[in-house]
């Protein structure tokens, strides 16, 4: 694999993964302003 | 093509995958799997949204007693705490004039005699003038703070109890802890459930928003003990704290237990005689030296028998 395809490959990857963990912390963050304490409990078994 | 070099890049590649995958999978089990609503039916019953207990649309959530007294003139603006909207909603459909009362379907309106800020909102709003009397439990030093600042002083007129309640998930084996023990937990003096006779798990300590009504709770039932922010709440097993009111309703779902405290519960019984040593009041606050004949009257009203059958049926302990 050329070196400029290597690192186009890794950009890649760091870019959406960086994007996916961003999007669940948003969408985790959203459900938890919404949630209820004893609900949260609840949950955490 | 070396053929080791691209051994080596693929490895990257795939650590690199692997890395974001094993975080995002952390990130779901430790956090977005415990914040996801299921909405069970039990939950949706004691859950308090706002456009389920608007006066005047015959919700079977308000409960209320029309015909015992109308306020007429100079209607006094309501607000108040969250978890007890359903008691100043039967109030004030039973009591205030319908057309007093303005819901635009999402809120309500700025010339509504009947608001919705909660508990913090609430304070603010009888010390600025705003609302002429909140249904809350008692404030913080903050709240109170605030009122003094602004030459405010606070009536206080208790409407009805209920217990200030300590839950843990149904799986954990503690049932019972001392008011000691509760002050360690939050003080960090007492970190794993095995010192209370449970499992070798760390306690993770959950809190509430600043000013918020069992947040103040909580303060109250510290004293001087300060309370510690517990950073490892992510990694531990949960231990919390409510009103009896908002957590009624999970029981029958089994996900959560209240503790029992000095190994007494908090029923209807041991909340109305005092053996349940957190029970607190619910309050009608009104501004010391209010001229609105009006605010007394609906004091009034609150404290009658038709007042504290609306705090009995919205799920509270009538005082008298």
């Amino acid at each position: 694999m050329k070196d400029k395809t290597f690192a186009i490959i890794l950009i890649a990857i760091t870019v959406i993964g960086i994007g996916v963990t961003a999007a669940l912390m948003i969408h985790g963050y959203n459900l938890w302003k919404q949630i209820s304490i004893v609900e949260m409990i609840a949950n955490w078994g | 093509m070396d053929k080791n070099k691209l051994t080596k890049q693929l490895a990257v590649i795939v650590l690199v995958v692997a890395l974001f995958a094993g975080l995002d999978i952390a990130i779901y089990q430790l956090f977005i799997k415990r914040v996801i609503s299921h909405h069970s039916p039990g939950m949706q019953k004691m859950s308090v949204e706002v456009d389920n207990y608007v006066p005047f649309t015959n919700s079977d959530n308000v409960h209320s007693y029309q015909g015992v007294v109308t306020l007429d003139g100079d209607i006094p603006r309501i607000d108040g705490a969250a978890a007890l909207l359903p008691v100043y909603a039967g109030f004030v459909e039973s009591i205030y004039p319908e057309d007093s009362v303005i819901f635009n379907g999402e809120d309500y309106d700025p010339s509504s005699a009947m608001h919705y800020t909660n508990t913090r909102g609430a304070y603010k709003d009888i010390v600025d003038g705003n609302a002429d009397i909140i249904i809350c439990a008692q404030p913080s030093d903050e709240q109170l703070a605030y009122a003094e600042e602004n030459g405010v002083e606070l009536e206080m007129v208790p409407v009805g109890s209920d217990a200030f309640v300590f839950i843990v998930n149904s799986n954990n084996p503690v049932s019972d802890i001392t008011i000691e023990q509760i002050r360690d937990i939050y003080s960090g003096n007492i970190t794993n459930w095995s010192e209370l006779g449970g499992n070798n798990v760390p306690i993770a300590a959950m809190r509430r928003n600043k000013n918020s009504g069992s947040e103040t709770a909580l303060e109250k039932l510290m004293g001087d003990t300060p309370i510690v922010p517990d950073y490892t709440t992510l990694f531990g097993s949960p231990i919390g704290f409510s009103f009896r009111y908002y957590v009624t309703g999970m029981l029958g779902e089994g996900g959560v237990k209240i503790l029992t405290i000095n190994g007494i519960a908090p029923t209807a019984e041991t909340i109305a005689d005092g053996t349940y040593p957190v029970a607190g009041n619910i309050y009608a606050i009104y501004r010391k030296g209010e001229t609105n004949e009006n605010v007394y009257k609906a004091v009034d009203f609150m404290l009658s028998p038709e007042g504290q059958k609306i705090v009995e049926e919205s799920g509270y302990i009538p005082i008298c």
